[in-house]
Parts: C-alpha cells; sequence; structure tokens
C-alpha cells in the first residue's frame, strides 16, 4: 500500500507544480499574483477538449491548446497587466480576479455549464498488479511534468532569454537600464506561464475525465498556497513545495483519515513554513 | 347647438359604456384581475458549483410550467419568476425579500440547494408564502414553519432506505462510507450508519471531504485494504463520479451504493461511464415505471432539452405540479394553497404517489432504488416499509 499511495502523492504533485509553474513565472517577474492564471487552465482544457474531440489527436490537442492558451496569455499582459503595472500591486490583482471571473461566466456561456467528457485514448495500457496499479493517464502526467520542468530549467540556466530573465526576476528597473528589452521578457513569461497551465488544465481534464467552467477555482487558491511555500517566485522550490503538499495530502488521507478537508493541507503546511521559515522552503535572500 | 348635441351625446355614450363596464364588474368582482396569471416564484443555483443542476431544475420548471398553461389553472396562466442565487446564501435571502415584498408570488418553489433554501425558508414563512422545496435535504428547512414543506424524502429517510438495501438485499456485513461533509452528507450517512448497525453490519471505516473534491485514489487505497462488503457514498455527482472510476482503476470489487446525489445522466454516468456499470442509488424517479406521468415527463424533458431528465428536475417539476393542483381546487391565494397543500392526499406525481405531507411538511413516497445497466439508470427495487418512508413529524 505504502508504494501505491506514494505513487498517489506523486501524481498529485505533479499536477501542483504544473498548475502552480505558470502563476510563478509570473510572480518572479511582475510580483504579480496571477490568478486569472487558473483561468488560462480552464481555458487550455476547454481549448484542449474541443481540439481532441474535432481531430481525434491527442498531440494536436494539446500543441493547439498550448498556442491558443500562450496567445491568450500575450494579450492578457501585453493589453492588461501593462498598463496597470505602476499602479500599488493591489490594482493588477483585482484585475486578475475580475479577469478570473469573467474568463469562468465566459465559460458557462459558450459551453454551458455541465461536465464535459474528456476521454482520450493513450497508446498505452494500464499496468495492474495484486498491490500495485498504474494508471496510463498517471504515467503521461508524471513523464510530461519531468520534461517540462526539464525544458524550463534548461531555458533559464542556459538561454540568453533564460538570463535576461532572472535579471529582470532580480530587479525590473536595473534590468531595464542595462538594456534588456523588459517588453519582448514579460510577453514570453507570459506565454509560457500560460502555456504551463493549459498543459496542467488537458491534463486533469484528462485524469478525471471531466472539464468544467468553474475547474480553476481550486488551483486558483491553491497555487497561492504553492508559491509562497515555494519562496515566491522560485520555480524549483514551487516544485519541491507541490510534490511535498501532494504527498503530505495522500499520506495524510491513506492514513490518518480526513480530519480536515483535504484542501486545507497546504494552508496548514503554508503556516507552519511561514512560522519557522518566513521566507519560503527556498528563496534566495533578497 | 348641434356642437353641444354632439358633445351630449359622446358624454352619454362614454357613461353607458364605462357604467356597462362597472355592471360587469359588479356581477363577477375582479374580473380584470381574474384573468392576470398567478405568478409563482423560484430560485436555483444557475450560476456557481451548482450550476449544472440549476440549469436541470430551471428546464424543468419551464417545462412544468409551459405544461400547466396548455389547459390554465380556471382560466388563469401561470407566470414563473425565477432568480438565479449563483449558490450564495445572501443571494438566496435577497432573492426571498424581492420574491415576498415586490413581485407579488402567491407560492414559491426553491430549486436549491440547503444552505440556500433554509436560509431563505423563514422569510417565505413571516411573509406566510407558501415554499415548496424540491431536492433539499435538511430538516430544518421544513421546521421555519407551517408554510414550509418539501417535495423529496428528508435524508433520514434515504439514509434508512440505503441501509435496508445495503444489508437486506446486497447482504452487505462490512460497510465502508465515504460522505461529503456537508449537510447532506451528514444527515444521510448517520441515519444510514444507524439503521445498518441495528441490522447487524459493521461499518470498517468512514471518511469525509470537502464538496468539490476530485482525487479520492488517497483513501481508496486504503478502503481498498479494509476489503469491504459495500461502499456507501452519499455525495454528489461531480465526485461520485470520480469515486467509481477510481475504484476501478484500483480494482475495488465492492459494491457501491450511492444516493439521489448521483442521480444524474450527464454529471454522473457520463463522466464515469463504463465504471459505473452495478452502481445502485436510493432516488426518487424511477426510469422504467410504466405510469403515464413519468414518461410524459420523460419524452417531453429528452425532446426540449436533447438529454433525458434528473431526480433534481423530475423533483422540481413535480414541486410545480403540485401547485397548479391545490391552486386548480382552492384559489390562488397563499393562505389557501397551504391549507390545500397540507390536506394533499395520493397525487400521481413523477417522482411516485405522494401520500400526502405530514404534521411539519414533510412528504411521504416509496424510495426508488436503481441500478446502473448499460449506461442508463433501472429499476432495482422500491423501499415500501412504512417505518422507513414516514419521515419524522417533528
Amino acid at each position: 500500500m505504502i508504494v501505491q499511495q506514494l505513487l498517489n502523492g506523486l501524481v498529485i504533485g505533479s499536477v501542483y507544480a504544473l498548475t502552480a509553474m505558470g502563476a510563478t513565472l509570473v510572480y518572479g517577474i511582475l510580483r504579480i499574483l496571477d490568478l486569472a492564471n487558473a483561468g488560462a487552465y480552464a481555458i487550455g482544457a476547454y481549448a484542449g477538449l474541443f481540439l481532441y474531440l474535432s481531430t481525434g489527436n491527442i498531440l494536436l490537442s494539446f500543441a493547439g491548446a498550448i498556442a491558443l492558451t500562450g496567445f491568450f496569455g500575450f494579450v492578457v499582459q501585453r493589453y492588461l497587466y501593462i498598463p496597470v503595472l505602476d499602479r500599488p500591486p493591489i490594482v493588477p490583482l483585482i484585475a486578475s480576479i475580475g479577469l478570473f471571473i469573467f474568463i469562468q461566466d465566459l465559460l458557462r456561456l459558450v459551453a454551458g455549464p455541465r461536465i464535459r467528457e474528456f476521454q482520450a485514448s493513450l497508446p498505452f495500457g494500464a499496468i495492474k498488479t495484486e498491490t500495485l496499479t498504474i494508471n496510463p493517464t498517471w504515467i503521461l502526467i508524471i513523464v510530461l511534468t519531468a520534461a517540462l520542468l526539464a525544458f524550463l530549467w534548461y531555458l533559464l540556466a542556459y538561454t540568453k532569454i533564460g538570463l535576461a530573465w532572472r535579471a529582470t526576476a532580480q530587479d525590473l528597473e536595473i534590468a531595464k537600464a542595462m538594456g534588456v528589452n523588459i517588453n519582448q521578457v514579460v510577453a514570453y513569461n507570459f506565454l509560457l506561464g500560460y502555456a504551463f497551465a493549459a498543459t496542467a488544465g488537458i491534463m486533469v481534464g484528462m485524469l478525471y475525465n471531466s472539464v468544467f467552467p468553474t475547474m480553476g477555482d481550486v488551483p486558483a487558491y491553491k497555487m497561492l498556497a504553492l508559491i509562497v511555500l515555494g519562496g515566491l517566485g522560485n520555480p524549483v522550490g514551487t516544485v519541491a513545495a507541490a510534490v511535498m503538499i501532494g504527498l503530505i495530502e495522500t499520506l495524510i488521507a491513506g492514513y490518518i483519515g480526513f480530519f480536515l478537508p483535504r484542501d486545507a493541507i497546504a494552508f496548514v503546511a503554508l503556516i507552519i513554513i511561514l512560522l519557522i521559515k518566513p521566507e519560503g522552503l527556498m528563496s534566495r535572500k533578497a | 347647438m348641434s356642437g353641444n348635441r354632439k358633445m351630449l351625446s359622446g358624454v352619454i355614450v362614454v357613461l353607458g359604456l364605462a357604467l356597462m363596464f362597472a355592471g360587469c364588474g359588479g356581477s363577477e368582482p375582479a374580473k380584470a384581475d381574474n384573468k392576470a396569471p398567478i405568478k409563482i416564484g423560484f430560485f436555483a443555483p444557475v450560476t456557481g458549483p451548482a450550476a449544472a443542476d440549476g440549469e436541470s431544475v430551471l428546464n424543468a420548471a419551464k417545462l412544468a410550467v409551459e405544461k400547466i398553461n396548455q389547459t390554465g389553472i380556471n382560466g388563469r396562466k401561470v407566470e414563473l419568476v425565477y432568480y438565479d442565487d449563483g449558490f450564495d446564501t445572501k443571494q438566496a435571502v435577497s432573492i426571498a425579500q424581492k420574491l415576498t415584498t415586490k413581485d407579488g408570488v402567491v407560492a414559491v418553489v426553491s430549486g436549491s440547494y440547503s444552505g440556500m433554501t433554509r436560509a431563505a425558508a423563514k422569510i417565505y414563512q413571516d411573509a406566510k408564502i407558501p415554499m415548496i422545496t424540491a431536492y433539499a435535504q435538511h430538516p430544518d428547512i421544513t421546521k421555519a414553519g407551517n408554510y414550509m414543506f418539501r417535495q423529496s424524502f428528508v435524508g433520514l429517510v434515504q439514509g434508512k432506505a440505503g441501509a435496508k438495501i445495503a444489508v437486506d438485499n446486497l447482504k452487505a456485513k462490512r460497510i465502508a462510507i465515504l460522505h461529503v461533509d456537508n449537510d447532506f452528507g451528514k444527515t444521510l450517512s448517520s441515519a444510514f450508519k444507524d439503521r445498518a448497525v441495528k441490522m447487524g453490519a459493521e461499518i470498517v471505516s468512514s471518511d469525509s471531504f470537502a464538496m468539490g473534491e476530485k482525487e479520492f485514489t488517497p483513501v481508496l487505497t486504503k478502503i481498498k485494504q479494509l476489503n469491504p462488503d459495500l461502499i456507501y457514498i452519499p455525495v454528489y455527482a461531480g465526485e461520485g463520479s470520480q469515486i467509481v472510476r477510481q475504484a476501478k482503476t484500483l480494482g475495488i470489487k465492492s459494491h457501491i451504493l450511492g444516493t439521489e446525489g448521483i442521480d444524474s445522466t450527464t454529471q454522473f454516468l457520463g463522466v464515469a461511464k463504463e465504471a459505473a456499470e452495478g452502481v445502485i442509488i436510493t432516488t426518487n424517479l424511477n426510469r422504467d415505471s410504466e405510469r403515464k406521468v413519468v414518461k410524459d415527463f420523460i419524452n417531453g424533458y429528452t425532446q426540449k432539452y436533447g438529454h433525458k431528465p434528473d431526480m433534481v428536475g423530475a423533483s422540481t417539476y413535480d414541486a410545480f405540479m403540485v401547485l397548479a393542483h391545490v391552486i386548480g381546487q382552492k384559489g390562488a391565494e397563499p393562505d389557501k394553497i397551504r391549507q390545500g397543500l397540507a390536506e394533499l392526499k395520493d397525487f400521481e406525481a413523477v417522482t411516485g404517489l405522494i401520500k400526502g405531507y405530514n404534521r411539519i411538511g414533510e412528504v411521504k413516497k416509496t424510495v426508488q432504488v436503481q441500478i446502473v445497466k448499460n449506461g442508463d439508470f433501472h429499476f432495482y427495487a422500491e423501499v415500501a416499509d412504512d417505518d422507513i418512508i414516514t419521515p419524522p413529524a417533528e
């Protein structure tokens, strides 16, 4: 049972890591808590579902949904966040909440309030033994999450855009003075952040065979906890926090029982971490 | 001169006409008023997390009003005054204030969940506007007063019926419970537990989770180790479909017994697909019924909306039909409707023969038990034991 539970925890953690990554990237650069990223997660899921239904090709549906949602991210930063960037931080936060609500209701009006099924057939089957079950979607989730995170790590550590990115994250004004094209950095950042959200949305849609307008509700607040836990905008920290929360949730549910709603566990962890290590799990000291 | 006479005759004509109408009014009091539509209020969570149920019940309410207006009630039409409560208790309260003070409705149907209905109940009671709760479970709703009635069984009845099916029909000795942590899940699981333990079964585990949960693999992995004969799941369709899918993935072979919470064709059967096969539920809509009202409702709804109706829709439809019947008999004044509801006997409704409402407004009717076969709900059993289906009277 312990192996099964660890695997369950790893799957849940991977989903959290992917879900929170988009918002982490955005926070890392602009210091905006982008709640609308959870809306992008739902948009990605719907886009992926409709592309899959019309083409029957899962690869195409992933690619199309990622491109579409990434473009949406570009539009959002260009016409929503950049214009309000010099205002107090509460302004972009409220703008993002507004956008999130707008996205949810738009999806409800366009696609209806009912749960839509996302039944994709994968080219590999389930692995089942007496004590262990491995679902094909779980394999996809773990592999894809690892691949995307490796790509992100490469991008940040070894490319020019990654360097510009890290410079901007350290100090936007100085980076600008040094000739970094801030607008371009922010645009790429959103493009990638929203693409991550879309991937997470599609995978969760497939995992639970359901896509619905309010599917971003839980990620919207949980990703906040993960971002803070991980050290505010630090991608590695967010991944660590996500896997940790996934495992803790699973083990508590499996061995102790649901003495609290599962979603509350992330916040209990958040309170503990803030008390003993207020800068987050992994944080570069500023 | 001629001008004056013309004017005079004009005045006489007008006077005459006025008298004529006044005369009519005298012989048939308030005739104009009698033609006006009868307003029935309705609220449901059309947006927010329960929007799918909201859509179902609003569809059913519109279908019911359409059906009632084919003949009308004593020459009058019914007008549906509906609001979206957005799954928000505050909203439900302000809707109640609006319906009772501004809209002039004579009766109200709640198409919403327990939280919203409970908050609004007192306002309708104080305004002396009768309310029928279509499917909300909480016992306190009818306790708001004598103008409150409930169309579906209170949680206690359904929980007891579930225990009978589990222990008597499915011969379950070791039972695990997995319930949603709110009024609905708690009421049902405690009623089920009491009865099942009395009947000799053992409850091997009882877990709860917050509404909207999607991930049950951890807790199901634990339940699998316990290897119970049956898992009782008083949950909603969104969670229920995930529970049966994930149980199947993990290779759990126990019987799964649900409630009306997962009585949804699109939300439960559509998502769970073949994992739902063999799942049994307690509900109030028998899809295989040969009764005409049931067939008419299922066919009418399916034709109009393109998918099969569920239990929340059927209960809402019934609430309107009961109101139309009572208004036809007693008149369209709130206190007469209340009296008519209290006296109602043996009404042929879609969700079964309503034997009547008891002293505190709880309905008495048999509990339907349905099983999923070939992707659809079908008849499995009916619980008619008097000690189970008689609702508590206080």
